[in-house]
Protein backbone atom coordinates (compact mmCIF):
# COMPACT_ATOMS: atom_id res chain seq x y z
CA UNK A 1 0.00 0.00 0.00
CA UNK A 2 2.88 2.34 0.98
CA UNK A 3 4.18 2.00 -2.24
CA UNK A 4 1.04 2.30 -4.45
CA UNK A 5 0.53 5.60 -2.22
CA UNK A 6 3.85 6.87 -3.41
CA UNK A 7 3.09 6.16 -6.94
CA UNK A 8 -0.58 7.86 -6.50
CA UNK A 9 1.30 10.98 -5.26
CA UNK A 10 4.37 11.22 -7.76
CA UNK A 11 2.19 10.76 -10.86
CA UNK A 12 -1.04 13.29 -9.59
CA UNK A 13 1.93 15.80 -8.62
CA UNK A 14 3.45 15.10 -11.61
CA UNK A 15 0.22 16.42 -13.29
CA UNK A 16 -0.19 19.31 -11.22
CA UNK A 17 3.47 20.42 -11.76
CA UNK A 18 2.71 20.39 -15.38
CA UNK A 19 -0.43 22.00 -15.20
CA UNK A 20 0.97 24.95 -12.66
CA UNK A 21 3.21 25.30 -14.79
CA UNK A 22 1.40 27.27 -17.38
CA UNK A 23 -0.19 30.35 -15.46
CA UNK A 24 3.27 30.43 -13.37
CA UNK A 25 5.00 30.49 -16.21
CA UNK A 26 7.76 28.23 -15.02
CA UNK A 27 9.03 27.20 -18.26
CA UNK A 28 11.73 25.35 -16.73
CA UNK A 29 9.32 22.46 -15.66
CA UNK A 30 7.28 22.16 -19.30
CA UNK A 31 7.99 19.10 -21.06
CA UNK A 32 5.85 20.52 -23.84
CA UNK A 33 6.50 23.56 -25.54
CA UNK A 34 2.42 23.93 -26.36
CA UNK A 35 0.01 24.78 -23.40
CA UNK A 36 -2.88 22.65 -24.67
CA UNK A 37 -0.67 19.66 -24.87
CA UNK A 38 0.85 20.36 -20.99
CA UNK A 39 -2.91 20.88 -19.91
CA UNK A 40 -3.90 17.24 -21.31
CA UNK A 41 -0.84 15.85 -20.01
CA UNK A 42 -1.39 17.10 -16.98
CA UNK A 43 -5.01 16.12 -16.44
CA UNK A 44 -4.31 12.77 -17.67
CA UNK A 45 -1.52 12.16 -15.33
CA UNK A 46 -3.79 13.22 -12.36
CA UNK A 47 -6.85 11.00 -13.93
CA UNK A 48 -4.76 8.56 -14.69
CA UNK A 49 -3.53 8.29 -11.17
CA UNK A 50 -6.12 8.25 -8.87
CA UNK A 51 -7.68 5.86 -11.78
CA UNK A 52 -5.46 3.05 -11.38
CA UNK A 53 -4.96 3.95 -7.54
CA UNK A 54 -8.72 3.60 -7.17
CA UNK A 55 -9.31 0.76 -9.58
CA UNK A 56 -6.52 -1.71 -8.89
CA UNK A 57 -7.47 -2.42 -4.90
CA UNK A 58 -9.88 -2.27 -2.47
CA UNK A 59 -8.59 0.94 -0.36
CA UNK A 60 -11.07 1.25 2.17
CA UNK A 61 -8.97 -1.28 4.25
CA UNK A 62 -7.28 -1.14 7.63
CA UNK A 63 -3.42 -0.50 6.49
CA UNK A 64 -0.36 0.65 8.18
CA UNK A 65 -0.41 3.84 5.80
CA UNK A 66 -1.41 5.72 8.53
CA UNK A 67 -1.03 9.83 9.99
CA UNK A 68 2.87 10.80 9.62
CA UNK A 69 3.74 7.83 7.64
CA UNK A 70 0.89 9.40 4.75
CA UNK A 71 2.49 12.77 5.65
CA UNK A 72 5.92 11.74 4.87
CA UNK A 73 4.86 9.80 2.13
CA UNK A 74 3.45 12.57 0.42
CA UNK A 75 6.33 14.58 1.63
CA UNK A 76 9.02 12.78 -0.14
CA UNK A 77 6.39 11.92 -2.89
CA UNK A 78 6.21 15.51 -3.78
CA UNK A 79 10.11 16.23 -3.74
CA UNK A 80 10.72 13.18 -5.72
CA UNK A 81 8.24 13.95 -8.20
CA UNK A 82 9.66 17.84 -8.63
CA UNK A 83 13.18 16.83 -8.95
CA UNK A 84 11.95 14.20 -11.41
CA UNK A 85 10.23 16.78 -13.48
CA UNK A 86 12.73 19.32 -13.15
CA UNK A 87 15.61 17.09 -14.47
CA UNK A 88 13.39 15.82 -16.87
CA UNK A 89 12.39 19.37 -18.30
CA UNK A 90 16.45 20.18 -18.13
CA UNK A 91 17.29 17.14 -20.26
CA UNK A 92 13.96 17.40 -22.46
CA UNK A 93 14.67 21.20 -23.31
CA UNK A 94 18.54 21.11 -23.33
CA UNK A 95 17.83 18.45 -26.50
CA UNK A 96 15.36 21.03 -28.57
CA UNK A 97 17.35 23.61 -28.20
CA UNK A 98 20.91 23.52 -27.38
CA UNK A 99 20.74 27.30 -25.57
CA UNK A 100 18.28 26.11 -23.40
CA UNK A 101 20.56 25.88 -20.45
CA UNK A 102 22.88 28.81 -21.18
CA UNK A 103 21.26 31.31 -18.42
CA UNK A 104 21.21 35.05 -19.69
CA UNK A 105 22.51 38.14 -18.16
CA UNK A 106 21.34 38.95 -15.06
CA UNK A 107 19.51 35.77 -14.20
CA UNK A 108 22.33 34.78 -11.37
CA UNK A 109 20.63 37.28 -9.44
CA UNK A 110 16.75 35.65 -9.04
CA UNK A 111 16.55 32.79 -6.89
CA UNK A 112 14.47 29.56 -6.02
CA UNK A 113 11.64 28.30 -8.63
CA UNK A 114 11.62 32.06 -10.00
CA UNK A 115 14.82 31.08 -11.99
CA UNK A 116 12.71 28.23 -13.46
CA UNK A 117 11.23 30.98 -15.07
CA UNK A 118 13.99 31.81 -17.22
CA UNK A 119 15.93 28.56 -17.54
CA UNK A 120 16.00 25.05 -16.21
CA UNK A 121 17.05 23.60 -13.22
CA UNK A 122 20.70 22.07 -14.47
CA UNK A 123 20.61 25.83 -16.23
CA UNK A 124 19.56 27.36 -13.07
CA UNK A 125 22.53 25.18 -11.11
CA UNK A 126 25.06 26.13 -13.90
CA UNK A 127 24.34 29.62 -13.09
CA UNK A 128 24.72 30.19 -9.80
CA UNK A 129 27.85 27.76 -9.33
CA UNK A 130 29.16 30.34 -12.34
CA UNK A 131 28.72 32.92 -9.91
CA UNK A 132 30.41 31.72 -7.02
CA UNK A 133 33.40 30.81 -9.12
CA UNK A 134 32.98 34.44 -9.94
CA UNK A 135 32.45 36.14 -7.21
CA UNK A 136 35.49 33.98 -5.93
CA UNK A 137 38.20 35.47 -7.89
CA UNK B 1 -22.59 7.47 24.55
CA UNK B 2 -22.23 10.86 23.69
CA UNK B 3 -24.73 13.75 22.37
CA UNK B 4 -27.02 13.71 20.22
CA UNK B 5 -25.88 9.80 19.47
CA UNK B 6 -29.41 9.08 17.65
CA UNK B 7 -28.21 11.05 14.84
CA UNK B 8 -25.94 8.48 14.07
CA UNK B 9 -29.12 5.33 13.60
CA UNK B 10 -31.06 8.17 11.22
CA UNK B 11 -27.73 8.93 8.69
CA UNK B 12 -26.78 5.19 8.74
CA UNK B 13 -30.08 3.99 7.96
CA UNK B 14 -29.61 5.40 4.71
CA UNK B 15 -26.50 3.67 4.29
CA UNK B 16 -27.69 0.46 1.48
CA UNK B 17 -30.45 2.23 -0.16
CA UNK B 18 -28.76 4.31 -2.72
CA UNK B 19 -26.17 2.24 -4.43
CA UNK B 20 -24.66 4.96 -6.34
CA UNK B 21 -24.47 7.48 -2.71
CA UNK B 22 -22.58 4.46 -1.17
CA UNK B 23 -20.08 4.28 -4.09
CA UNK B 24 -19.91 8.22 -3.80
CA UNK B 25 -19.02 7.96 -0.01
CA UNK B 26 -16.87 4.87 -0.27
CA UNK B 27 -14.48 7.16 -2.16
CA UNK B 28 -15.40 10.45 0.05
CA UNK B 29 -14.53 8.36 2.86
CA UNK B 30 -11.32 6.83 2.12
CA UNK B 31 -8.13 7.21 3.79
CA UNK B 32 -6.34 8.88 1.16
CA UNK B 33 -8.37 10.79 -1.60
CA UNK B 34 -9.55 13.72 0.15
CA UNK B 35 -6.47 14.37 2.17
CA UNK B 36 -4.46 14.13 -0.87
CA UNK B 37 -6.99 16.14 -3.35
CA UNK B 38 -6.48 18.71 -0.10
CA UNK B 39 -2.60 18.84 -0.19
CA UNK B 40 -2.47 18.68 -4.01
CA UNK B 41 -4.54 22.29 -4.00
CA UNK B 42 -1.97 23.58 -1.57
CA UNK B 43 0.87 22.27 -3.84
CA UNK B 44 -0.77 24.18 -6.68
CA UNK B 45 -1.15 27.31 -4.46
CA UNK B 46 2.57 27.05 -3.35
CA UNK B 47 3.39 27.01 -7.13
CA UNK B 48 0.60 28.67 -8.91
CA UNK B 49 1.29 32.03 -9.05
CA UNK B 50 3.61 34.10 -11.55
CA UNK B 51 3.60 37.27 -9.17
CA UNK B 52 7.18 36.66 -7.02
CA UNK B 53 5.28 38.99 -4.42
CA UNK B 54 1.84 37.24 -4.77
CA UNK B 55 3.73 33.82 -4.32
CA UNK B 56 5.78 34.48 -1.50
CA UNK B 57 2.42 35.99 0.27
CA UNK B 58 0.66 32.41 -0.83
CA UNK B 59 3.21 30.47 0.21
CA UNK B 60 3.15 32.06 3.50
CA UNK B 61 -0.40 30.98 3.51
CA UNK B 62 0.34 27.00 2.66
CA UNK B 63 3.02 27.22 5.30
CA UNK B 64 0.96 28.32 7.98
CA UNK B 65 -1.45 25.43 6.66
CA UNK B 66 0.95 22.49 6.53
CA UNK B 67 2.13 23.73 10.12
CA UNK B 68 -1.57 23.73 11.21
CA UNK B 69 -2.18 19.99 9.88
CA UNK B 70 0.77 19.23 11.80
CA UNK B 71 0.11 20.74 14.88
CA UNK B 72 -3.64 19.68 15.16
CA UNK B 73 -2.56 16.10 14.63
CA UNK B 74 -0.70 16.49 17.80
CA UNK B 75 -3.46 18.10 19.76
CA UNK B 76 -5.67 14.88 18.83
CA UNK B 77 -2.82 12.38 20.01
CA UNK B 78 -2.75 14.53 23.26
CA UNK B 79 -6.41 14.37 23.90
CA UNK B 80 -6.23 10.94 22.72
CA UNK B 81 -3.70 9.64 25.40
CA UNK B 82 -6.10 11.33 28.59
CA UNK B 83 -10.18 11.37 26.92
CA UNK B 84 -11.64 8.91 25.50
CA UNK B 85 -15.21 9.61 26.39
CA UNK B 86 -16.98 7.11 24.07
CA UNK B 87 -16.30 4.18 21.62
CA UNK B 88 -16.75 3.84 18.08
CA UNK B 89 -20.55 3.61 17.15
CA UNK B 90 -20.19 0.32 16.33
CA UNK B 91 -18.46 -0.58 19.56
CA UNK B 92 -21.22 1.04 21.94
CA UNK B 93 -23.73 -0.71 24.26
CA UNK B 94 -27.08 0.19 22.66
CA UNK B 95 -27.27 -2.46 19.75
CA UNK B 96 -29.70 -1.29 17.89
CA UNK B 97 -26.91 1.81 17.12
CA UNK B 98 -24.00 -0.76 17.15
CA UNK B 99 -25.65 -2.71 14.93
CA UNK B 100 -27.01 -0.17 11.91
CA UNK B 101 -22.83 1.53 12.47
CA UNK B 102 -21.45 -2.12 11.68
CA UNK B 103 -23.70 -3.03 8.91
CA UNK B 104 -22.48 1.23 7.67
CA UNK B 105 -18.68 0.44 8.44
CA UNK B 106 -18.92 -2.67 6.73
CA UNK B 107 -20.51 -1.49 4.11
CA UNK B 108 -18.63 2.10 3.15
CA UNK B 109 -15.21 1.26 4.62
CA UNK B 110 -13.55 -0.84 7.44
CA UNK B 111 -13.26 -1.30 11.69
CA UNK B 112 -10.79 1.18 12.87
CA UNK B 113 -10.30 0.93 16.31
CA UNK B 114 -8.42 3.80 17.47
CA UNK B 115 -9.86 6.36 19.44
CA UNK B 116 -13.04 8.05 18.05
CA UNK B 117 -13.02 11.52 19.43
CA UNK B 118 -12.03 13.96 18.13
CA UNK B 119 -12.06 12.62 14.19
CA UNK B 120 -8.87 13.02 13.48
CA UNK B 121 -10.13 13.21 9.47
CA UNK B 122 -11.83 16.41 10.37
CA UNK B 123 -9.24 18.08 12.78
CA UNK B 124 -6.45 18.44 10.30
CA UNK B 125 -8.99 19.15 7.06
CA UNK B 126 -10.87 21.71 9.26
CA UNK B 127 -7.16 23.37 9.95
CA UNK B 128 -5.97 22.92 6.21
CA UNK B 129 -9.31 24.66 4.92
CA UNK B 130 -8.77 27.35 8.12
CA UNK B 131 -5.22 27.97 7.45
CA UNK B 132 -5.69 28.75 3.91
CA UNK B 133 -9.25 30.75 4.35
CA UNK B 134 -7.36 33.15 6.22
CA UNK B 135 -5.05 34.69 3.22
CA UNK B 136 -7.21 33.36 0.45
CA UNK B 137 -10.91 33.17 0.56
CA UNK B 138 -11.55 31.26 -2.76
CA UNK B 139 -9.24 28.42 -2.07
CA UNK B 140 -10.61 28.03 1.84
CA UNK B 141 -13.91 27.61 0.68
CA UNK B 142 -13.15 24.63 -1.54
CA UNK B 143 -11.38 22.91 1.10
CA UNK B 144 -13.74 23.90 3.57
CA UNK B 145 -16.42 22.07 0.95
CA UNK B 146 -13.45 19.52 0.77
CA UNK B 147 -13.49 19.18 4.98
CA UNK B 148 -16.82 19.06 5.56
CA UNK B 149 -17.71 16.25 2.54
CA UNK B 150 -14.67 14.13 4.10
CA UNK B 151 -16.20 14.70 8.22
CA UNK B 152 -19.97 13.77 6.46
CA UNK B 153 -18.80 10.42 4.61
CA UNK B 154 -17.07 9.70 8.13
CA UNK B 155 -20.50 10.36 9.80
CA UNK B 156 -22.29 8.30 7.01
CA UNK B 157 -19.86 5.65 7.43
CA UNK B 158 -20.87 5.32 10.92
CA UNK B 159 -16.81 5.28 12.05
CA UNK B 160 -18.03 8.57 13.89
CA UNK B 161 -20.12 10.01 15.76
CA UNK B 162 -22.10 13.68 15.30
CA UNK B 163 -20.01 14.96 17.83
CA UNK B 164 -16.46 13.45 17.22
CA UNK B 165 -16.68 15.22 13.82
CA UNK B 166 -18.08 18.70 15.32
CA UNK B 167 -15.85 18.09 17.81
CA UNK B 168 -12.43 17.58 15.03
CA UNK B 169 -13.48 20.33 13.07
CA UNK B 170 -13.85 22.83 16.06
CA UNK B 171 -10.29 21.85 17.29
CA UNK B 172 -8.67 21.79 13.66
CA UNK B 173 -10.23 25.45 13.08
CA UNK B 174 -8.99 26.61 16.40
CA UNK B 175 -5.17 25.38 15.96
CA UNK B 176 -5.35 26.83 12.42
CA UNK B 177 -6.38 30.41 13.94
CA UNK B 178 -3.89 30.28 16.74
CA UNK B 179 -0.83 29.17 14.13
CA UNK B 180 -1.51 31.59 11.94
CA UNK B 181 -2.30 34.72 14.36
CA UNK B 182 0.00 33.90 16.94
CA UNK B 183 2.45 31.04 16.93
CA UNK B 184 4.11 32.21 13.18
CA UNK B 185 4.08 35.65 13.93
CA UNK B 186 5.91 35.02 16.79
CA UNK B 187 8.63 32.59 15.78
CA UNK B 188 10.02 35.07 13.58
CA UNK B 189 12.59 34.83 12.26
CA UNK B 190 12.41 30.86 11.55
CA UNK B 191 9.39 30.36 8.88
CA UNK B 192 11.83 33.19 6.98
CA UNK B 193 14.50 30.76 7.19
CA UNK B 194 12.84 27.88 6.07
CA UNK B 195 11.73 29.59 2.82
CA UNK B 196 15.02 30.82 2.42
CA UNK B 197 16.12 27.59 2.61
CA UNK B 198 13.62 26.43 0.10
CA UNK B 199 14.73 28.89 -2.34
CA UNK B 200 18.11 27.99 -1.31
CA UNK B 201 16.70 24.36 -3.25
CA UNK B 202 14.89 25.78 -6.19
CA UNK B 203 11.66 24.19 -4.05
CA UNK B 204 9.91 28.12 -3.32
Amino acid sequence: MSLDYFILVFLSSLGVYQIVAIPAKLDGLCFFKHPIIQYIFGILAIIGAFGWFYTSSDRNIHTSVEGSQQLGLFLGSIIASYVFTAVLASIMQAKVNSKGGIPREGKQYDMGIETLKKTTLFGGIMSSLRKERKDKV
Amino acid sequence: MPPLAGWTLTVTGFVGKSPALDHVMRLLVNDFFIPLVICLILLVLWLGYSDRTKRDRVQRIVMNAAVAIGISALVVKLINNFVNPWPRPFLVNDSVIRESARRAAETIFYFPHDPTFPSNGATIAFAAATGVWLGHRKAGAILYALATLWAVARFYAGVHFFVDVVGGAAIGILTALFISKIFMPRVEPFPTWVMKLCRLLYLA
